[in-house]
């Protein structure tokens, strides 16, 4: 009951921040839908032609998630940084709730308040590409929230390390790079990657949403590896972010910088 | 019978910096307590180590060893149970979310301790009327001013609705108006919401009209643990400043330098002064001995008063233990 409180407080105040600052929520989505153009224009310019349509909806999908992952993974990294700027880092420090919580509240907040946005840009790409894809939500959504999970896993780790090394801005420009790289490299290029966070499930929603999969074609197998991955990263998540809030607290790593 | 609500057994902090690799002990072995109901001053210079003890007290920081606890509470072992019973304003205005409302931020970190809006709609309203926030009350806070920043900050603290407050440097950067304000705000607080406060500042004026009791802090160590009014009384009873008709020759000057060496000589135009701390009540008769014996005219006598600054300052300096062994 006192997380869930915890958990509107956050929604909340992410409403009111995206509410507030609407330009900059505007101008967000008007750079990311830019980006998507110039992939777009380079497929249908340069690509060929035979598989043009299947890389097009590949490239919808893959920049959906993309902005996803920036959102859940990059942005609480980002916030960590500013709350020790701002001196607000502490305040949530003395919260009886623990960090942790108000962290992955604010993970779950900003992936609900954002995924309007998320949903807005899926069906702009697919109106300008002309292609419309398989959005099968009952095998869509089991899929992604186990993803998602992976995702906060992460998350917490990105802000474990955040809490502790603060100048980190350096490494998340770098970072959205390597999210781009997780979430645009198809499985049958690296099958080992399957057991990086999120590239499962984004294959196997790429499978859904492209290739019209069902939820129950998937082998065992795979569902294994995507529930295993959210258990394993979120687990380690939290491991990783209790133990760098210790660190933090033994070293006085908590007030700005 | 006063009970202690905040009890710090033998705290010890150490740092090693980053470059040189040296071992700074910032707090080493400190133990006091802070009573219920009570507003304790915790002092001390630049770098003597009470930032870290704010920090351990607030569980912010963790000590090398030592205990702390807080309504009985061990702060490490149970930081989050301990953290229920207090809350702290650190920095100032920069404790809050300057892109939020008053209201919003109030909210929000209810929200962030657990509780729902509903649940303290109620206190809100009243902390709103009771620091004089109400028609601010959704003004983004980056459009306050300090004053009133401050004390949205501290109404924050309360709203946690922990026994025990602590205020680092509540009224820095304030104006004279304000600062008397968030004074007296502090002090109703105690009155009539029995709030323990523990407070940080390098304005002994505060201090003095605040605290009953001080802890004052030097190079990690606790130098002094009493009430202000038993420091004042150490050191204010023996400064005097003799006014004298006429000036007095070398040889008057240098007699009572023998007896007097801390004694100060100030000639003016017709007058002059002689300023003096005596270390025992009975030497004020040695000097009007002497002053009779050479026949120097007395025109008034005055004791010096003494502030809290300048008792803070002897302490920081090691003269109270001088002061004690003197009275004694």
């Amino acid at each position: 009951m006192r997380f869930l409180n915890v958990l509107k407080a956050n929604i909340r105040r992410e409403y009111i921040l995206l509410k507030r600052y609407l330009p900059n929520t505007i101008a967000m989505i008007i750079t990311f839908y830019v980006l998507f153009l110039g992939m777009f224009a380079g497929i249908s310019l340069i690509g060929d032609p035979s598989t043009q349509d299947t890389n097009i909806q590949y490239v919808i999908v893959n920049y959906i998630f993309w902005f996803l992952a920036m959102v859940v993974v990059n942005d609480i990294g980002w916030q960590i940084t500013n709350e020790a700027t701002q001196g607000t880092l502490e305040q949530l420090g003395m919260s009886p709730m623990g960090i942790w919580k108000i962290m992955l509240s604010r993970l779950l907040s900003t992936t609900l308040i954002e995924f309007a946005i998320i949903i807005a840009l899926l069906y702009l790409s697919m109106f300008t590409a002309g292609q419309w894809l398989n959005v099968d939500v009952l095998s869509i959504l089991p899929v992604l929230i186990l993803t998602l999970i992976s995702m906060f896993g992460l998350g917490l780790i990105i802000a474990g390390f955040t809490m502790i090394l603060k100048q980190i801005q350096a490494f998340l420009q770098i970072l959205q790079f390597i999210l781009a790289g997780l979430t645009f490299v198809p499985l049958s290029v690296a099958p080992f990657l399957a057991f990086l966070p999120f590239v499962k499930g984004i294959d196997m929603v790429r499978e859904i949403m492209i290739n019209g999969v069902t939820l129950t074609e998937f082998a065992a197998v795979d569902i294994l590896i995507l529930v295993f991955n959210a258990v394993f990263y979120l687990g380690l998540g939290l491991f990783v972010f209790l133990r760098c809030e210790q660190f933090a607290m033994q070293k006085g790593l908590l007030a700005h910088y | 019978m006063t009970q202690p609500i905040v009890e710090v057994k033998n705290l010890k902090k150490s740092y090693k910096k980053r470059k040189t690799k040296e071992i700074i002990t910032a707090v080493n072995h400190i133990s006091f307590t802070v009573n219920k109901g009570e507003i304790l001053g915790l002092l001390g210079p630049n770098g003597a180590g009470k930032t870290t003890t704010i920090k351990m007290i607030c569980g912010l920081v963790r000590p090398d060893s030592g205990i702390i606890t807080i309504n009985g509470i061990d702060n490490q072992d149970k930081r989050l149970r301990a953290q229920e019973h207090i809350s702290a304003v650190l920095e100032g205005n920069r404790n809050l979310y300057w892109r939020l409302t008053v209201r919003e931020n109030l909210e929000y970190f209810a929200g962030n301790r657990g509780k729902s809006r509903k649940e303290v709609a109620g206190q809100i309203e009243e902390l709103l009327g009771q620091f004089r926030l109400k028609d601010k009350e959704n003004e983004m806070v980056n459009r306050l001013s300090r004053g009133m920043q401050q004390k949205l900050a501290i109404a924050v603290a309360m709203l946690a609705g922990s026994e025990v407050i602590l205020l680092d440097e509540p009224t820095l950067g304030l104006d004279i108006e304000t600062g008397y304000e968030v004074r007296e705000l502090l002090r109703e607080i105690v009155r009539t919401e029995k709030k323990t406060i523990i407070i940080t500042s390098h304005d002994m004026d505060v201090i003095q009209d605040l605290c009953e009791r001080t802890v004052i802090i030097n190079s990690g160590k606790v130098v002094t643990n009493d009430r202000v009014e038993n420091l004042m009384k150490l050191f204010e009873v023996r400064s005097y400043a003799v006014k004298l008709d006429g000036h007095l020759s070398e040889e008057q000057h240098q007699l009572l330098l023998e007896k007097f060496p801390q004694l100060t000589y100030i000639p003016e135009t017709y007058q002059s002064v002689l300023e003096v701390d005596l270390t025992q009540s009975q030497e004020i008769y040695d000097l009007f001995d002497i002053l009779k014996l050479e026949q120097i005219p007395v025109d008034t006598i005055d004791r010096k008063t003494i502030n809290f600054e300048q008792v803070f300052m002897k302490i920081v300096k090691g003269e109270k233990e001088y002061a004690l062994s003197e009275r004694a």
